[in-house]
């Protein structure tokens, strides 16, 4: 299937609400957090030595920047063109870092959330295309269940900040109805930690960045192990908190949906196939790292008849692994008109 | 021997795949294959429907005046059945009022023959004379799930582009803080126009703005359009009417009840307004980006959704699909953006006009 060509490079890249990664046929693999932020002034740009600045370092620097996070519905800041030009930054800073040399030409494959390639597949090649010299935009999950080579009787479940998809594989191209997404995802999860702390810690200090981080580090779902203390400001002493029951109480608010969604996406599938689907479903994305959450959704799934849950053993390069593959396996004559 | 088998299906399968991913990009670049609305199968129902739509319609105009006798009678007992539904101190306040009122032609209005004056009444905002404010705005976006409306050349789905407008028009008002704003659908499902219209119900919604893109197969302009409900002045208002109005759900008994609502008056009024408000926000800002686009200005159809809902309702079909051009720019966030900060504008500026405070008579 692989008809590669010695002076073009492929590469793929998953462009993520949260976080953006890319791999290439030269063996690179880099990543950032989706952030894009401009020194706010020219006392910023002096103190920062940037004119733009990527992932965490751009985080870190906030307050000194205009923050753009493109692929979140709208933007942190004013400004919804600023967002286009976060995502056209976002793939320089990618492609670049998987250093091609001059004479190669760059043949790329983009995987982005479903929800945002439905209406913004022209903006995300127009991005795009003024780095590679040819093309293709699909979803992620469909990228990380090309990458695994889940094509058929499968269902991959990408748990992502901004949203989680769901792609039932079927031996073909996943039509619109194969393919869902909801809302509630990792943001959601923060925003459910943010309220449960400032109601359970009123005269503590923090903010959503610290919030996002507690998750990162904590997040589980069922029984944990051991408690949680994390420390945060009270009248500017650091105190320990304990935030066990605040973490598992977000996390578990996404599980519900995930549950619902799955089974009713199985449900509407052909009778015969749907014991194979229950018993090959795939988490993938950065959720997939809760804690727990694969055990979880496997239990409350066996109430509908035997199943299995599995989770890539990468979210973070799982679809742009995916994405290089496609890129590595679509006819050269294909790349020639796109 | 039969792992080869399995291995050339398994290539086989590969193959398709990436042919399908090759021509749905080929798509997005509008190199693809066009395609159109989805034909619509002919329902006798949805006829019967339409024609019953049609009558209504006619009926708003004041037509209805040169019917037959026993044909008025009929009408009449149906508006006087409106009115017993109605028995809320509200309901009689209003009644009282019109009765009390001398800027009206006539000091009787119960009657059916008085109902042209009814809705002839002379430049005053009844929300003025009310007082009443806006507090709930539903936000509809046209189609859905099964229903995708129009579809591109390069594959863009109506109901993909209403959605994200609507959301984000839904996000601009809400940084207002003053607005409680709510949508028929959040996401990709399908809602029938019944439904749209028990939400805007069951949500004590005050204005209720449902967003749609056009198509024109024969004609590849790009227009901007807006409608409130009344009779049609034209054919190709029936026909778009007969495309909006596909998931109804709404049975002909239900009929009686919906006739009902001709008498709103106030509604008529403030929907009026609104929609001029809107149409003129959306179509001198886009005029600025795209000279070419025409201004199909503020008209009445028979929707449905229109007529379903109690309170202040318009229709704003805000781009054309069948616009190559359009469906381009439609593909972008930035033009996304500015049409629903133009929506945003248009509801605003309707709302600052201070004729347009108005908290809806509900039921």
């Amino acid at each position: 299937m692989k008809q590669r060509e010695d002076n073009v490079l492929y590469v793929g890249i998953d462009l993520g609400t949260s976080r953006s990664s890319v791999c290439s046929s030269n063996g690179k693999r880099e990543w950032i957090e989706s952030y894009v932020g401009w020194p706010k002034d020219f006392i910023s740009q002096k103190v920062l030595g940037k004119s733009v600045l990527f992932g965490e370092e751009a985080l870190s620097n906030r307050l000194s920047l205009d923050l753009c996070r493109p692929l979140e519905r709208g933007v942190i800041k004013e400004g919804i063109e600023r967002s286009e030009e976060a995502v056209r930054e976002i793939i320089k800073y990618l492609i670049h870092s998987t250093k091609p040399s001059s004479e190669q030409k760059i043949h790329a494959v983009v995987g982005v959330p479903a929800d945002t390639l439905k209406t913004n597949k022209l903006a995300i090649r127009k991005a795009v295309a003024e780095f590679v010299h040819s093309l293709l935009v699909v979803s992620e999950p469909f990228a990380v269940a090309y990458g695994l080579d889940l094509l058929n009787n499968s269902m991959v479940i990408d748990i992502g900040a901004g949203t989680i998809d769901f792609c039932i594989m079927h031996g073909s191209i996943p039509s619109e109805e194969d393919q869902k997404t909801i809302l509630h995802a990792g943001d959601y999860i923060d925003e459910q930690l943010f309220s449960n702390l400032s109601e359970k810690y009123p005269n503590s200090y923090f903010n959503k960045n610290m919030v996002r981080k507690f998750k990162e580090q904590y997040s589980f779902v069922g029984q944990g192990k051991g408690e949680i203390h994390v420390e945060m400001p009270v009248d500017g002493k650091p105190v320990m908190h304990d935030i066990t029951n605040e973490v598992k109480k977000a996390c578990e608010s996404i599980l519900p949906a995930i549950i619902e969604t799955t089974t009713e996406m199985i449900a509407r599938f052909d009778p015969e196939f749907q014991i194979k689907i229950k018993n090959n479903i795939v988490l993938a994305g950065g959720g997939s790292l809760i804690r727990g959450v694969r055990e979880y959704i496997q239990n409350a799934l066996k109430e509908y008849g035997q199943c299995k849950v599995t989770q890539v053993d990468d979210p973070l390069f799982a679809g742009s692994d995916g994405a290089l593959k496609l890129a590595q396996d679509i006819p050269a004559k294909y790349w020639e008109t796109l | 021997m039969i792992s080869v088998f399995s291995r050339n299906r398994e290539l086989k399968t590969r193959k398709n795949i990436l042919r399908g991913i090759y021509e749905d990009n080929l798509r997005i670049l509008g190199k693809g294959p066009g395609i159109t609305r989805k034909r619509k199968s002919f329902s006798f129902r949805k006829a019967g429907l339409f024609v019953s739509v049609l009558f209504i319609a006619l009926l708003m105009s004041g037509n209805y005046l040169d019917f037959p006798l026993h044909e008025e009678k009929q009408i009449a007992a149906t508006f006087s059945d409106y009115g017993k539904h109605n028995t809320s101190e509200e309901y009689r306040a209003f009644l009282d009022m019109l009765e009390q009122n001398s800027v009206y032609p006539d000091k009787d209005l119960k009657t059916n023959s008085d109902y042209k004056a009814f809705l002839n009444i002379p430049q005053i905002s009844l929300s003025r004379l009310f007082g009443l404010h806006v507090k709930t705005i539903m936000i509809d976006p046209g189609h859905g799930g099964a229903l995708s409306g129009a579809t591109g050349k390069m594959g863009t789905k109506e109901k993909d582009v209403t959605l994200d407008i609507a959301k984000r028009l839904r996000d601009r008002l809400q940084r207002h803080g003053r607005f409680n704003v709510i949508m028929t659908r959040d996401k990709d499902v399908t809602v029938s126009l019944r439904e749209r219209v028990e939400l805007a119900r069951l949500q004590n919604a005050d204005l209720f703005i449902s967003i749609h893109v056009n198509y024109l197969p024969s004609n590849p302009i790009n227009i901007i359009e807006t409608y409130f409900f009344g009779p049609p002045a034209d054919e190709k208002t029936l026909r778009l009417a007969e495309r909006e109005n596909e998931a109804t759900q709404y049975g002909l008994s239900e009929f009686k009840e919906m006739i009902g609502k001709i008498g709103n008056t106030l509604k008529y009024q403030e929907s009026r307004k609104l929609a001029s408000s809107i149409q003129k926000n959306l179509y001198t800002n886009i005029k600025k980006e795209d000279k070419n686009v025409r201004d199909y200005g503020v008209k009445r159809a028979p929707f449905l959704v229109l007529l379903g809902v109690d309170v202040p309702a318009v229709l704003t079909e805000v781009s054309c699909l069948s616009n190559e051009i359009e469906e381009r720019k439609l593909n972008t966030e930035s033009h996304r953006e500015n049409i629903a900060y133009y929506l945003e504008a248009g509801i605003l500026d309707y709302l600052n006009k201070g004729e347009a405070i108005y908290e809806a008579k509900r039921r």
